[in-house]
């Protein structure tokens, strides 16, 4: 494996009868951005599930290089608690000694003004702030994120490309995985999750 | 950050979400003193018979003070079942991301026990209060253990059935039938078989029993406390159990050993295929 941040050989999966991934190879090197596209269905979040390690495939290998931040596509926030709460939370199970590194995240992302703001009065582009600082508040090596920017306005998009560019430079990976290939011009590489393979594509700005 | 800091954290962020269930905190300030009151005023005050099991004494509490004790129990079994399924169904996914990101589960299990233990106890001292408005029940510390035991195991059943389900209505529908079921049946006042054999073991029969047997007799009540201890150990060993199981990492496969079978649509594996020998015009140098 090397140096690799993430190496992916032959994982399969299926649903009952329905065969969703049919043999993923994926390597991803240390300051890489790598996009994953497809279809609606066509097993992204599958494949970003298994390689967060919350499904086993039922066949094939994963193998980490490092510690992995995972942002889910759904929000997996606890309404009563407030945004400082989850990073206290948070702190604890990453075993961080402070919070340093997320209020750097908060900061970028302008989250800052809602850290006593409890999330259910936080609007959806807010609480995605929140899922994507949790993910990314422990510093992991490899970043793998499922439609990371879905509520996001413009400048916190603009903000967020800016962040993935620095978190590049610094040496860490970063898989996205989106059903649009929106900013392609923006990635090292770009797959097209087809038919249960992963198809490579010329980044290119669309 | 040490075991302590860690259940510390989790116990302190566990009892925020308790008391931010809002429902709850006006359930228990509204429901319980009303049921104990409303029981008292509606139900007559004709003796009922009552027959401990324990000692096989037939006792003849007030229909009225009985159904307190009933009221009680049923008030408090749904309102703790309700908080802590509603904890556990809504922070489920949530509970799920912050054991994968490392977060020992155990810590997380411990701070649901000591939420459950603490907010059981505190709604049974309060139930106890209210009910001493209308009368005194003879041992007032062991009262209010057995509405606490009675609490405990249905918070118990709230985990279990949190983590289960899949729909709040489910969790919901589930704690109030069983409640209602569980406590009915033991009301001689409304159930002619509230004396018979197979009330015994329905969950709250213990509870039931040694609250009566210590709010109007001096009869021994062990053996019903050991029993809603026993509900209460099962209940809790399941809820935690499959709390655990849900927030683990990596599922394995359903199916293992000899009967595991090759999902549909995925290819049969191949075998390794040899290396093919160098070809030499391909060598480096070669021309």
């Amino acid at each position: 494996m090397g140096q690799d941040l993430l190496n992916v050989s032959d994982v399969h999966h299926a649903y009952g009868p329905r065969p969703v991934l049919r043999g993923i190879d994926l390597t991803l090197r240390p300051g890489t951005l790598v996009g994953i596209v497809g279809e609606n269905g066509a097993g992204k979040t599958t494949l970003l599930k298994i390689l967060a390690e919350e499904l086993r495939p039922q066949r094939g290998r994963v193998r980490y290089g490092g510690r992995f931040g995972y942002c889910p596509q759904h929000l997996v926030l606890n309404d009563a608690l407030t945004v400082r709460q989850h990073l206290e939370y948070f702190r604890a199970a990453f075993g961080l000694g402070d919070l340093d590194h997320a209020e750097e995240i908060m900061d970028v992302l302008g989250l800052t003004s809602y850290s006593r703001e409890r999330v259910s009065v936080l609007s959806g582009g807010t609480k995605q702030k929140l899922n994507l600082t949790l993910a990314l508040m422990h510093d992991p090596v490899l970043l793998l994120l499922d439609e990371p920017y879905q509520g996001f306005d413009w400048e916190t998009y603009q903000r967020f490309w800016d962040m993935a560019a620095r978190l590049r430079r610094r040496g860490r990976s970063v898989l996205i995985v989106s059903h649009l290939a929106y900013d392609a011009e923006r990635l090292d590489e770009l797959r097209h999750l087809d038919g249960g393979l992963l198809h490579p594509e010329t980044p290119a700005p669309l | 950050m040490n075991h302590a800091e860690l259940y510390l954290t989790a116990t302190r962020l566990t009892f925020v979400e308790h008391l931010r269930n809002r429902l709850a905190m006006a359930l228990i300030a509204v429901f319980i003193p009303t049921w104990i009151s409303l029981a008292y005023f509606v139900f007559e005050n004709r003796p009922v018979p009552f027959r401990l099991q324990a000692t096989g004494e037939v006792l003849h509490p007030p229909g009225n003070e009985f159904t307190q004790i009933a009221g009680a129990v049923n008030a408090l079994t749904l309102i703790v079942g309700f908080m802590m399924f509603a904890a556990t169904f809504t922070s489920g996914t949530f509970d799920r991301r912050l054991a994968m990101a490392g977060y020992p589960r155990v810590h997380l299990l411990l701070a649901k026990l000591t939420a459950l233990t603490l907010v059981s106890a505190a709604v049974a001292v309060y139930a106890t209060a209210v009910t001493c408005v209308f009368w005194s029940p003879r041992r007032l510390l062991l009262f209010t253990a057995a509405l606490l035991c009675a609490s405990l195991t249905y918070g118990g059943f709230g985990i279990l059935f949190g983590s289960l389900l899949r729909r709040e209505v489910e969790g919901m529908f589930a704690i109030v039938m069983t409640s209602c079921l569980d406590v009915g049946l033991q009301n001689p006042v409304h159930s002619s078989g509230a004396n018979g054999d197979l009330v015994q073991y329905l969950p709250c029969y213990g509870a039931l029993q040694a609250g009566t047997a210590v709010g109007f007799s001096a009869a021994s009540v062990p053996t019903c406390f050991a029993r809603q201890l026993a509900w209460f150990l099962c209940a809790i060993t399941a809820g935690l159990m499959v709390f655990r199981r849900s927030t683990r990492r990596l599922p394995p496969p359903s199916r293992t050993g000899f009967l595991r079978r090759r999902p549909r649509g995925v290819p049969r594996p191949t075998p390794p295929v040899p290396a093919a020998p160098p070809d030499p015009a391909a060598a480096p140098g070669a021309d």
